[in-house]
């Protein structure tokens, strides 16, 4: 699941990428090796009330001093992109336009857990 | 400028005393107080302080938290912890966390003062100069590729700022709670400063980008555009003169007022004419700023629609700014929106935010990288 980041990973600047469903549950997530404690970081957020107030949005870009998020969501659920303020932006837009159906078939990573420990028990 | 000591105390009678006590060394610096940690903050995004001391233990925002934060946002400023409750792991975690020193209670105020005279004293151990060209000394700290924080007080404005170099590369800037670029011009634009000099600097990551040099055209232009007027203007007075300043032309087509249920407009930021127009000091609105931003950077065929202030995103942008704070990305300058509802919006964050309609064909990469 992660490669599908791979070559969004690609682009210049791009520090990571990051999959949620529709509920705010974390799909996936990959960050560049020099940006791991950035992917560490994200577990500590509540995605579900930044998707509440996303709302009907379909696409935000959201830019810092140092860095610039782009979000794209869908009803299936939201790819981010976390880049430097100089990143090849088109190429992040058209690269998550592609992925975002992706997402429709993604489930969480904490339901695959559930999966498996089911398994393992019964 | 007498240096400002905020101490920050939830006992009102060890703050009553301290305040008394310390008038001894009221020619070397002064004391504010402050009940509790918000109140603090509060104080440091407005006022010029130089020292924090703060109690550790304090109901709701405590001594931790109140050094943590202000080791976050305001670097330059040392915070000296005092507590009733001494303990060796204490100090330890204290002094780890970036704190100045380590004072405990009851405090013996000569020995307090001395110790805060010492931290002042090492804010100016690179020296002081008065009445200094800002510019000029600048050019000597780049090409002598100092490491240092200046402090730039401007007598005439009552404010005071603060440079941080690296390597003579300037990193941040600050205005009370303002830094970055916006800080950075400000300060660029005062004359007839006063400087003290530290030698080194707490920034490690370069939070302005661009050249010094680009910096201080960029500031000595706005410089030549503003004129500082003492007194009030009478409105009559303004009419009289043909006041009416505006460098973008009214367009009868664009409608100003905001939609129906958005804040008024009170906060209004003032401009100055040119030397060569009209010696005044003109008004303008958050929104005819921005407007003016936008028709400077990409004229008059910007694809704007209308702008207004409206709180309705406030929400979507407290829970960006936390996801910023989770990359360290620095402050949030500006959102871009698509929403099948609302069509495309620019917004700007503030109190309240300023959102811009966008055409469908506007440039919306250029007019990012005009307003961020």
């Amino acid at each position: 699941m992660k490669d599908i980041f791979k070559d969004v990973l690609g682009i210049e600047g791009v520090h990571g990428a990051i999959a949620l469903n529709a509920e705010g549950g974390l799909i996936t997530s990959r960050f560049s090796a020099q940006y791991s404690e950035e992917e560490t970081a994200i577990t500590q957020f509540t995605w579900k009330a930044f998707l509440l107030e996303l709302g009907d949005i379909t696409e935000t870009e959201f830019v810092f001093e140092s860095h610039r998020i782009y979000v794209r969501k869908n009803q299936s659920g939201c790819l981010l992109v976390v880049m430097d303020d100089i990143a090849q932006i088109a190429m992040v837009r058209l690269n998550c336009e592609v992925l975002l159906p992706v997402l429709e078939r993604a489930e969480p990573v904490s339901s695959k857990i559930g999966k498996i420990l089911k398994k393992k028990i019964f | 400028m007498i240096p400002k000591v905020l101490i920050v105390d939830d006992d009102q009678g060890l703050l009553r005393l301290m305040e008394k006590e310390l008038e001894d060394y009221e020619e070397m610096f002064s004391v504010r107080t402050a009940a509790d940690g918000q109140t603090a903050l509060e104080i440091l995004k407005v006022d010029h302080v130089m020292v924090v001391v703060t109690d550790l233990r304090m109901p709701g925002i405590d001594g931790f938290e109140l050094l943590n934060r202000i080791s976050r946002q305001y670097p330059d400023i040392p915070v000296v912890v005092m507590t009733a409750h001494d303990r060796p792991k204490t100090r330890e975690v204290v002094l780890k966390s970036g704190a100045a020193d380590y004072v405990t209670k009851p405090v013996d105020s000569r020995k307090f003062a001395a110790r805060i005279i010492k931290i002042l004293k090492k804010k100016a151990e690179g020296g002081s100069l008065h009445n200094v060209t800002l510019e000029t000394y600048l050019q000597l700290v780049e090409m002598e590729q100092q490491t240092c924080t200046l402090r730039v007080m401007c007598k005439s404005r009552r404010k005071m700022g603060v440079l941080f170099f690296r390597n003579g590369d300037l990193m941040d800037a600050r205005i009370g709670d303002n830094k970055g670029r916006e800080a950075a011009y400000e300060i660029l634009s005062w004359s007839g400063v006063s400087l003290s000099i530290e030698n080194v600097c707490l920034i490690d990551s370069k939070q302005i980008n661009g050249e010094l040099q680009a910096l201080l055209l960029d500031a000595m232009r706005s410089k030549d555009e503003i004129l500082d007027v003492d007194g009030e203007l009478q409105q009559d007075e303004l009419e009289s003169e043909g006041a009416l300043l505006l460098d973008t032309p009214l367009n009868e087509d664009e409608p100003f007022p905001p939609p129906p249920g958005d804040t008024l407009l009170t906060d209004r930021v003032q401009i100055a004419a040119g030397e060569s127009e009209l010696p005044i000091a003109i008004e303008m609105t958050p929104v005819e700023v921005f407007r003016k931003k936008i028709s400077d950077a990409l004229g008059t065929k910007s694809g704007i629609g209308d702008v207004y202030m409206n709180m309705q995103w406030n929400g979507l942008l407290d829970q960006a700014e936390k996801m910023g704070m989770l990359f360290d990305a620095g402050t949030l300058n500006v959102v871009y929106i698509n929403s099948g509802r609302n069509g495309q919006l620019l917004i700007v964050p503030g109190d309240p935010p300023i959102v811009a309609v966008l055409d469908p064909d506007t440039p919306r990469d250029r007019l990012i990288g005009a307003l961020a």
